[in-house]
């Protein structure tokens, strides 16, 4: 009887995994595409809060730029113009003296390969925050003001900035200035000043899966503004782990190369 | 234990482990110069933001040599299946790594044989990522 019982047990966990397979099957051809172990979700749509608004908390990987080149993940028609004093201090730099490398926080929009969780409060109404949990990179997060404050005046510049965000339809639109110099856009050092100013673009066009766009204006350092597309893919069942970056850096001692790609 | 132990290892069978860094893998490393050695495990550093392991290498003249390999993150790592207790002090492993372009004995690993036959490869940066 019990063996009855198991079988049973199993021959429906079997049915129940072959069905999510096939359901999974058809969106999950380029949105599920990546490492780890955790199995894609069933496709379904984008989910909403209780209020209307696009619910966009999860477990997430992927960034605004997924590129060791930031002029290698551009929206089409956009293009990196580097004032002189940049392409001279590209040049310069060194790989040990990266940021990300030496467990600063990677900034926008670099990504780094650790997985992050997008937090709305409340969740009963309008949200009026929105955080972002990273694990990675360095363990930090980034609060996005929903509730209509202006940006300060004259903020003290800081790696992550004031960032404010509203909706546009489906799409969370996330302004952000106030940043420091510091940060390098990606492993080649692509550099920024303090009038950098972001328009990042959030949208979660299914279950699985965040369109992302970053529009860049920093008139000290580019002659234009220009936009890098990326992705980020649900990790379902995931969740944040501990990652300490400064505990044990021991690997920069070892490196003594100019700034390049992974 | 022992079950369980070799269910562990199976699980790394097919476990390929991203290894991308929050440092170039490029400037630290030669993909190029491959170094394999038979080596007994003298430590794992579980450690953020990368965990090491340290074998002796003993050549044919009896000559010991220390080597430092690096791993991916310990949360990496775990969402993978390897854990702290997969190496320990030791073990008989047969590793795979490039070599540090500043000629220390440092590499970044790529492949693990442990001594029952099971394998731990690791894809990333070295893969041209």
């Amino acid at each position: 009887m019990k063996k009855q019982i198991l079988s049973s047990v199993l021959a429906l966990a079997s049915l129940g995994a072959t069905v999510s397979l096939l359901a999974q099957a058809p969106a999950g051809a380029g949105a599920t595409k990546g490492k780890g172990k955790a199995p894609a979700a069933p496709a379904a749509p984008a989910p909403k809060l209780p209020d209307g608004s696009p619910d966009l908390s999860g477990v997430w990987t992927g960034f605004g730029s997924n590129a060791g080149d930031i002029s290698s993940a551009l929206k089409p028609g956009s293009s990196v113009e580097m004032l002189p004093w940049a392409v001279d201090k590209m040049k310069t730099l060194k790989s040990q003296d990266d940021p990300q490398a030496n467990c600063m926080p990677s900034g926008i929009p670099r990504g780094n390969p650790y997985p992050w969780r997008i937090v709305q409060f409340p969740t009963h109404k309008a949200a009026t925050h929105i955080w972002i949990l990273y694990e990675g990179n360095i363990h930090s997060f980034r609060q996005i003001f929903m509730d209509g404050r202006p940006h300060p005046e004259d903020p003290d510049p800081t790696w992550w900035g004031h960032s404010t965000g509203k909706w546009e339809g489906d799409t969370l639109v996330v302004d952000t200035m106030g940043f420091n110099d510091k940060f390098w856009f990606d492993y080649l050092g692509h550099p920024h000043t303090e009038k950098l100013h972001t328009i990042e673009r959030f949208r979660r066009t299914d279950m699985n899966t965040l369109e992302m766009e970053v529009t860049i204006e920093d008139p000290g350092t580019y002659t234009t503004p220009f936009t890098t597309v990326g992705r980020a893919r649900l990790m379902p069942g995931e969740e944040l782990m501990e990652y300490v970056c400064q505990e044990n850096n021991i690997d920069l001692e070892h490196v003594n190369a100019p700034a390049q790609l992974p | 234990m022992k079950t369980s132990l070799t269910f562990a290892l199976a699980a790394l069978v097919t476990a390929s482990i991203p290894m991308a860094a929050h440092h170039s893998f490029a400037a630290e490393y030669d993909a190029k110069t491959v170094v394999e050695f038979d080596a007994v495990v003298t430590k794992l550093e579980w450690t953020n933001p990368h965990a090491h392991f340290y074998v002796d290498v003993t050549d044919a003249n009896g000559a010991v040599a220390h080597w430092n390999f690096e791993l991916a993150s310990p949360n990496m790592l775990n969402r993978n299946g390897f854990t702290r207790k997969s190496l320990k002090e030791g073990d008989k492993v047969h590793v795979t790594g490039s070599r540090a372009k500043d000629g220390t004995t440092t590499a970044s690993t790529s492949r693990i044989v442990f001594p029952d036959g099971h394998v731990l490869t690791m894809t990333g940066a070295q893969q041209g990522k």
